[in-house]
């Protein structure tokens, strides 16, 4: 009981307090611009995050990633153009229930449904944290390896694309971590005789470059998105308890799908989105409406994608693997602040746990009022020229990786990825799974290569263990599914009798 | 800089190709079966096998076009305007020492907003504010150090 009353003693200091609403803010602002995800507003906080309390660090990045996924449905609902990835699973039928006269209840089913989502996620993740902990206590680098692989491999299902190109893009990340002296052997590899590349490349300005650099790129070659015209908005929240009570099944439903996806290593609130607008219209009783402006499918998305951010924590605290790419930097700065990741970190600094429990609490609480403003004001927001913004993310980028790096080679660096996200994402290869290669290969690595030294190259003992060989088999399950769902495909005639056994 | 899959699957067979090669020049750790060749060359392997399912167009059916991709630019050289971000920063990394930081970064900002369309009294006002504000943030308040180079902020 100490611990809790320690946790709000240390949410309740000032500068947590102050640095939670600005970044509020940010988050809102920077989430409901399109183009702008919430990954990168994440990104380009981390140098802020240097010069803060380890908790007020993680209260920002809390507050600001659970701010933007809501307001990514902004733009998505009144403008057709998803804010964030997160929101482009339901943008259609949003803007549809604004041409039906009832932005008023699309956003308001937003901001209502993502409130509700992030504190179940909430409880979720201080329920399901401590229980793993005491699991992963006993786990060794063979457990540690396919949950890392296990990860990647969640990583490339996460894409609506080609689940060989995210693989390909995966390795990439993976060799992409393979440079610099950062080896279990400490030999240097791949630096091709540049000395700022022997200590390797940092997942941030690497983030930066795929995720903002690439944007503003993006900007240069499209032309500007349509205005908002000025609009009037009547009451946001009015009507939603009648959705909640009507939506009540689809909602839980949303939360519970989101949380196991978070929960899940490497795959976030995107694929939870996709996954639950999905699940919704396939068990609705009313699916013909779909696609029409029927808010079903929003109470559901909306709720997934904002429970698996905070769900996406389990495995991050637990094991420092990322449960999504906004996780991947929190894990870095949790490093940084010195709360390194572990399942001792429950029981030694449990304090800080509960602060971040309270934090997440709180960020989805302080959202509805926030976003009620946010909502009101999004058609001053988003006349912002783009001209006027993107060149000012662009400086933040330069500034930022030298903060972090503190020379000008992360400013070249940042350079290089975003050249290599834009070129990656015009032809088809997912960014995020090459962010979550360069983040996780070195974990990946250290556990394979010492597991292997243990077992004195043998590679049976990497399956003997009761907890492993069930993580082998989620491992392989996520690598052959594609080959399933298109063996699936490849034969009509099965499906044929499957679906007429159906009806 | 949409390339074929063809393309795009045969550079990653050659990379794959490249990393397997290298990784497997790198020296062994004495007494050890497993050094530091082992990972670059699986990851090698993998390339290679992902690029040729890709170049022979396996997988394509999984993908999804993007609902609404918005329209290009189109006119001269609009291809190399994606460019643009990209040099402003290695101009950032290369100048910001001997100009400093708020010289450097106001080009950069005016530069930027002028590719986007701005007008010249937005852009250059932007490229004032801008620059100053970002300062001010992380100078005084972060206190990152940026290079003071020809003008030096006044505080």
């Amino acid at each position: 009981m100490d611990a809790v009353i320690e946790g709000f003693r240390l949410v309740a200091e000032p500068d947590v307090l102050i640095a939670i609403f600005l970044s509020a803010i940010y988050g809102l602002v920077v989430g409901s611009l399109p183009g702008l995800s919430a990954t990168m507003a994440t990104a380009l906080l981390v140098p802020v995050t240097f010069w803060l309390s380890p908790i007020a660090a993680i209260a920002t990045i809390i507050t600001a990633s659970a701010m933007a996924i809501f307001s990514g449905d902004i733009p998505g609902a009144l403008l057709r153009i998803p804010g964030t990835p997160a929101s482009a699973a339901y943008t259609d039928e949003a803007y549809a229930m604004t041409r039906k006269g009832q932005a008023e209840l699309a956003l308001g089913a937003g901001l209502w449904f993502s409130a509700i989502g992030g504190i179940v996620g909430t409880l979720s993740l201080m329920l399901l944290a401590p229980a793993l902990a005491e699991i992963a206590l006993s786990f060794s680098t063979y457990e540690y390896f396919w949950l890392a692989f296990l990860g990647l491999m969640c990583a490339t299902l996460v894409a609506r694309s080609s689940p060989i190109k995210a693989i390909a893009s995966m390795l990439l990340g993976l060799l992409i971590s393979c440079i610099g002296m950062e080896n279990p052997a400490g030999t240097p590899r791949f630096t091709f005789g540049i000395p700022d590349l022997l200590g390797g490349i940092e997942p941030i300005p690497a983030l930066v470059g795929v995720f903002a650099v690439s944007e503003v790129m993006r900007a240069m070659a499209t032309a500007e998105p349509p205005k908002l015209p000025d609009r009037k908005f009547g009451s946001i929240l009015a009507n939603q308890w009648m959705l909640t009570k009507k939506y009540q099944w689809p909602m839980w439903r949303g939360n519970f799908v989101g949380i196991i996806i978070g929960v899940l290593p490497g795959a976030g609130a995107d694929m939870a989105a996709w996954v639950s607008y999905a699940m919704s219209k396939r068990f609705s009783k009313e699916p013909e409406k779909f696609g029409t402006g029927h808010p079903e499918g929003l109470v559901e998305a909306g709720a997934s994608n904002n429970a698996s951010l905070a769900s996406g924590w389990v495995p991050s605290l637990l094991f420092g693997i990322p449960g999504d790419t906004i996780t991947a930097i929190a894990i870095g700065v949790l490093y940084m602040k010195g709360l390194n990741p572990g399942p001792t970190l429950f029981t030694e600094r449990a304090s800080s746990m509960y602060a971040l429990y309270i934090i997440f609490i709180l960020a989805n609480i302080i959202m509805i009022p926030l976003g009620i403003v946010m909502i009101r004001l999004a058609s001053r927001v988003l006349r912002a020229p783009r001209s006027s913004v993107m060149p000012l993310i662009l400086l933040l980028c330069a500034v930022g990786s030298f903060a972090t790096g503190s020379n000008v080679f992360s400013v070249m660096l940042v350079g290089v990825f975003g050249c290599l996200g834009y070129a990656m994402e015009k032809n088809g290869y997912p960014v995020a799974a090459l962010v979550l290669g360069i983040v996780m290969g070195s974990m990946v690595e250290t556990n394979f290569i010492t597991s292997l030294i243990k077992s004195d190259g043998d590679v049976l003992p990497f399956f003997e263990r009761p907890v492993s060989s069930i993580l082998a088999g989620l491992t392989f399950a996520a690598l052959l599914w594609p080959l399933g769902a298109w063996a699936w495909a490849r034969f009509p005639g099965r499906r044929r009798r499957t679906a007429a056994a159906a009806e | 800089m949409q390339l074929s899959d063809r393309i795009t699957g045969g550079m990653l067979v050659a990379l794959g190709a490249a990393s397997a090669w290298s990784g497997s020049l790198l020296p062994a750790v004495p007494g050890q079966d497993v050094g530091p060749a082992a990972f670059p060359m699986i990851i090698g392997f993998g390339l290679m096998g992902c690029g040729a399912l890709i170049a022979i167009g396996i997988g394509r059916s999984f993908e999804v076009d993007d609902l609404d991709e918005p329209a290009p630019k189109t006119g001269p050289l609009s291809g190399l305007r994606v460019l643009i971000p990209p040099a402003l920063l290695l101009f950032y990394a290369l100048a910001a020492d001997t100009l400093g930081f708020l010289p450097t970064a106001a080009i950069m900002v005016l530069l930027g907003a002028k590719a986007l369309g701005a007008k010249w009294p937005l852009a250059i006002s932007m490229a004032i504010i801008g620059p100053v504000l970002v300062h001010l943030a992380f100078y005084k308040l972060l206190r990152v150090p940026l290079p003071p180079g020809l003008l030096p902020a006044p505080w």
